[in-house]
């Protein structure tokens, strides 16, 4: 009986985003309850925040175009890494010795705030993400097209 | 016999009460849309099975969540897409509890390797950081969120969302082999 009753209740796509929102809101409840969570001193990826760069919050370290040495999780798989630390196009790069906002502008480079979460030669990710950002397009573009 | 000379590849409702019936059309176009989709979809599973990281796990499933929404999204039903928004609407609020999850583990631990979160060196993971990686990838495309794309087995002509169904099984075993690894 109470299964047919969620069964016929999670049927409906309408309360389907209630039902995960709700879901969500008491994980983080309980993640709340749950603080403090240690932090790890030994971070693979540290991250140095330089208020006076004109990148910041998004200084990698480095200038581009040259070898910088930056930490890696399995460093023999890339012997050339480091060669570009930041991924600066020239406007880009001519906007942030100018000024100090390009920070502020998180278009302004790839990357932008998903990989804040780490960023050292994570090839891998900064792939995947235009991946999914174009996957999206993609579907945008032909919804828009072809109408109802 | 019959199966030899029919060519059952149309779908075709009757309307009960008459002797009325109506088939189902789909173009080329919408079916070459969700053939793309169904291999985008595929190469990101293969990706979330694969990877020894788990920002690269959360990126991979939260790629199968967008090229699911897209199959689903190439129906031109009304039903099927309001169907396919709402899914959409999910998948984007399961993105916060799937990369909070990789960012409290990298925070906790220091690092993403699942290499070196197997062994004891890297310290425990945070119940937390599990249990909002599950969240995130049954908001991605599995049950019980999953409800939705049963209703997708009745769009018309869908050979594609087996793929849903298909992925959402892959990520769902790769999710428990990642949890109780780390």
């Amino acid at each position: 009986m109470i299964i047919g009753r969620i069964s016929r209740f999670l049927s409906d796509f309408d309360n389907l985003m209630p039902v995960f929102a709700g879901a969500c809101a008491l994980l983080f409840v309980l993640g709340i309850l749950l603080l403090p969570l240690p932090y790890s001193e030994s971070q693979l990826y540290p991250k140095r925040i330089d208020r006076a760069s004109s990148l910041d919050p998004y200084d990698r370290g480095g200038p581009p175009f040259t070898q910088a040495n930056i930490s890696m999780q399995y460093p023999e798989n890339s012997p050339t890494a480091g060669y570009v630390t930041t991924y600066l196009t020239p406007f880009s790069w001519w906007l942030s010795t100018t000024t100090l906002h390009l920070g502020t502008t998180i278009v302004a480079h790839p990357g932008g705030i998903l990989d804040e979460i780490l960023y050292n030669t994570r090839g891998l990710d900064t792939v995947v993400e235009p991946t999914i950002l174009f996957i999206a397009f993609a579907i945008a573009s032909y919804l828009f097209r072809k109408g109802i | 016999m019959l199966a030899i000379v029919s060519r059952a590849e149309n779908q075709v409702e009757i309307v009960f009460g008459t002797d009325a019936y109506y088939g189902k059309e789909i173009s080329v176009d919408e079916m070459r849309f969700r053939r793309f989709m169904s291999i985008a979809c595929g190469l990101a599973c293969m990706g979330a099975m694969v990877t020894g990281d788990l920002f690269d796990f959360t990126l991979f499933v939260s790629l199968v969540g967008i090229c699911n929404v897209g199959i689903v999204a190439a129906v031109k039903t009304k039903h099927v897409q309001n169907a396919a928004f709402q899914y959409g609407i999910v998948a984007l609020t399961a993105t916060v509890p799937l990369f909070g999850g990789a960012a409290i583990t990298a925070a906790t631990t220091g690092t993403l390797s699942m290499i070196a979160l197997g062994t004891a060196l890297a310290g425990p993971v945070p119940f937390i950081a599990q249990a909002a990686l599950v969240l995130g990838v049954m908001g991605e495309g599995m049950a019980p969120f999953y409800a939705a794309k049963a209703e997708m087995f009745r769009a018309p002509g869908a050979p594609y969302v087996i793929m849903c169904s298909f992925s959402s099984l892959l990520i769902f075993l790769r999710v428990v082999e990642v949890v109780l690894t780390i």
